[in-house]
């Protein structure tokens, strides 16, 4: 019943004189982009309280400012450096470092660990090689070829927290994932021509 | 700050709102200043920039820097530091940090990862015996400031201490609350100042006075009490009468704002403070102002208005604050599109249709001041990202500048003439000077309103803690 009365016209759910716009009237435009960034205020703010309390306690700002940079609990965030790893860096270090719990003290120490993971990745690449030797190779090697790249990617970064091993864990989950619809698509120059008579997505002209 | 998991591991999480307080230490440290003169400013500036120390380190550096302010000759006793610390922790500016629990049987298996801190409530303002002997040292050049050495190298401490320090273990940190419960106070007292007279003011300052200690901190009010008490705990030299005393006490408890109120009959009247009240109070007189401020006194109007009759439809607003209709219209909806007002439905039947429904204007003080509070701290991050980006973009022109001054002050040193100085004045060019002027002194305005929004900050907190409690 409602709904056919207000077919051809504009008309409301509502009692629109309960929100105060009278029948006809116009009503405000439709807004079709996000308001500004700094819209005009009608209204001057009030200016800042002044004395000399507020005085001393600005001073008193800047200056605790000023000291806490000097204090030694101020840990300034490393800054990561995108070429190689400094042999000199694991001697040079800071005292700074002493007042962070020994949980998350930066990794500079167990950058052996590190290598120890790589040293096992490569054994496991070494397995992986003897492997694709006797079966198909497509799959090992595609892990292959990605995970030497990510392994120089991991040795180059100064990355000091655990994202590198995540970044690791990341890679190879991504690896999977891609062998899934690259697998079939792209490989070594040795199978290529063999491979493609199965694979009808490439276009053939 | 720390816990540990149940897996074993340690867990550590940032607490945000201990953050957020280093934007109030200025007021921490002023207000020491006002209490308790320059030892107790910096006594308070040591702890907070150190999270926790103990007594004789304080002391010690305190005595240090205090000589150093002194004129020539003269050095800083130990003592008046030590007194001034036991004062603080008295009156419980200062507490004792929670200590690591050693269980009775301690062989049992290895220790845990995280140790367990606990304090006991006796303990927490307890100043131990120390007999501290000595007077401050004025710095040297060749004396390297060794602060905040960590505890492990403390035996190698090049000047004087070579006995180990007798309140090892024992840490002090600064007790926010008692500040924050100091700040309530003076916001009470100046409310009551401001809406009534000074000596309404004094009473309830000697109210809350005489409440310091009795009352916790989040407490809804304090305890009662009697008219003779109060009159007893004047400031001397208040000369009123134990009947113009009684005269004023009825009037701020019938006063509508509800912050004291009368609670008894003995003793001459008990009379309690009503601090849930007084917040909720000073939080909606924040919220009107900013109103005012922000959209115009007419605005104000009706925002009181619907305040007061908690709730309102379209046309009745109209009727009561005798404003035209379009313009009512046009100021209810600017403040409903900001939060500041919400609308209530109340249907009419039972399927909600909406032609058959009232919506009503109303005001919840709660959400309006969350609202307004999570604003301030927007603005305070706009503030700081702004005054970040001044410095960054003059840098350059800030790092000549302290050059100049630096070789201004090393060639003052070894004697120099006014022409020297005047040529090295001038390696800095008048409108170079012009922008660092206009630098510092937009940077200046930007700290001074970070330090005033903070004061918002701190009303609406307590206000929306106070709040919590009670629920």
């Amino acid at each position: 019943m409602a709904g056919n009365k207000g077919r051809g016209r504009a008309s409301y759910t509502f009692n629109i004189e309960a929100v105060g716009f009278g029948r006809g009237e116009k009503l405000p435009d439709v807004v079709v982009k996000p308001p500004p960034l700094f819209p005009d205020t009608d209204y001057k703010p009030v200016p800042l309280k002044t004395g000399e309390s507020e005085d001393y306690m600005l001073a008193l700002k800047q200056e605790l400012r000023g000291t806490m940079k000097r204090k030694p609990y101020f840990i300034e965030k490393p800054e990561e450096k995108p070429d190689i790893e400094r042999y000199s860096k694991k001697y040079m270090q800071t005292y700074k470092e002493e007042w962070i719990p020994a949980d998350l003290k930066s990794k500079n120490a167990q950058g052996t660990d590190k290598v120890s993971s790589l040293i096992n990745a490569a054994d496991v690449l070494k397995k992986i090689e003897e492997l694709e030797k006797k079966g198909d190779g497509e799959k090992s090697d595609e892990e292959n070829e990605e995970k030497e790249g990510s392994k120089e990617k991991s040795k180059d970064g100064e990355d000091e927290d655990n994202e590198d091993a995540e970044q690791e864990d990341d890679d190879e989950e991504e690896l999977e994932e891609e062998n899934d619809y690259v697998n079939s698509y792209f490989e070594d120059g040795d199978d290529f021509g063999v491979d493609s008579d199965d694979n009808m997505d490439e276009a053939t002209y | 700050m720390y816990q540990v998991h149940k897996r074993g591991v340690v867990e550590y999480e940032a607490h945000c709102s201990r953050v957020l307080r280093m934007l109030r230490y200025p007021r921490y440290i002023y207000t020491t200043k006002a209490l308790y003169g320059d030892t107790g400013e910096l006594i308070i500036e040591e702890l907070l920039l150190n999270g926790k120390m103990t007594m004789s380190a304080v002391v010690k550096k305190v005595a240090d820097r205090l000589t150093e302010t002194v004129e020539d000759g003269k050095t800083m006793d130990y003592a008046e530091v030590s007194n001034t610390f036991m004062q603080l922790a008295d009156t419980r500016f200062v507490q004792r940090c929670p200590m690591v629990h050693t269980p009775e049987n301690s062989d049992t298996g290895p220790p845990p990862p995280a140790p367990n801190l606990v304090i006991n409530e006796k303990d927490m303002y307890l100043v131990p015996k120390l007999s501290l002997i000595g007077k401050g040292k004025r710095r040297r050049s060749s004396d390297e400031d060794a602060a905040g050495e960590p505890k492990a190298k403390r035996p190698k401490h090049p000047t004087d201490n070579k006995e180990p320090i007798p309140d090892d273990g024992i840490y002090w940190q600064a007790n926010l609350d008692r500040f924050h419960q100091h700040f309530r106070d003076q916001a009470i007292v100046s409310a009551v100042a401001n809406r009534m007279d000074q000596t309404s003011s004094e009473i309830v300052r000697a109210m809350l006075r005489m409440s310091e200690v009795t009352t916790s901190s989040d407490a809804p009010f304090t305890q009662p009490l009697s008219s003779n008490e109060i009159f007893r705990s004047l400031p001397v030299g208040y000369n009123i009468s134990k009947q113009v005393l009684d005269q004023y006490l009825t009037l701020l408890a019938d006063d509508p704002l509800e912050f004291v109120g009368k609670s008894g009959d003995s003793g001459g009247g008990m009379y309690v403070i009503n601090f849930c009240k007084a917040l909720a109070s000073l939080a909606t007189a924040t919220l009107e102002s900013v109103i005012q401020e922000r959209f115009g006194s007419r605005c104000a109007r009706i925002f009181r208005l619907v305040l007061q009759k908690k709730h309102l439809e379209q046309k009745q607003v109209e009727d009561f604050a005798m404003i035209p209709a379009k313009e009512a219209k046009d100021m209810l909806y600017k403040m409903l599109s900001e939060n500041f007002i919400s609308l209530q439905e109340i249907p009419k039947t039972p399927d909600h249709a909406p032609s058959r429904t009232f919506y009503l204007y109303t005001v919840n003080i709660l959400s309006a001041a969350r609202m307004l509070l999570h604003r301030c701290y927007k603005s305070v991050t706009n503030l700081i990202e702004r005054r970040q980006f001044e410095t960054k973009e003059n840098k350059r022109l800030l790092e000549k500048s302290q050059r100049v001054e630096a070789i201004i002050a090393s060639v003052q040193a070894t004697g120099a003439e006014e022409a020297q100085l005047q040529e090295i004045e001038e390696m800095i060019t008048a409108p170079e000077r012009q922008q660092l002027e206009t630098l510092k002194r937009n940077v200046n305005k930007l700290d001074a309103s970070e330090i005033q929004v903070d004061e918002t900050i701190f009303l609406l907190e307590s206000y929306i803690e106070s709040t919590m409690k009670r629920q």
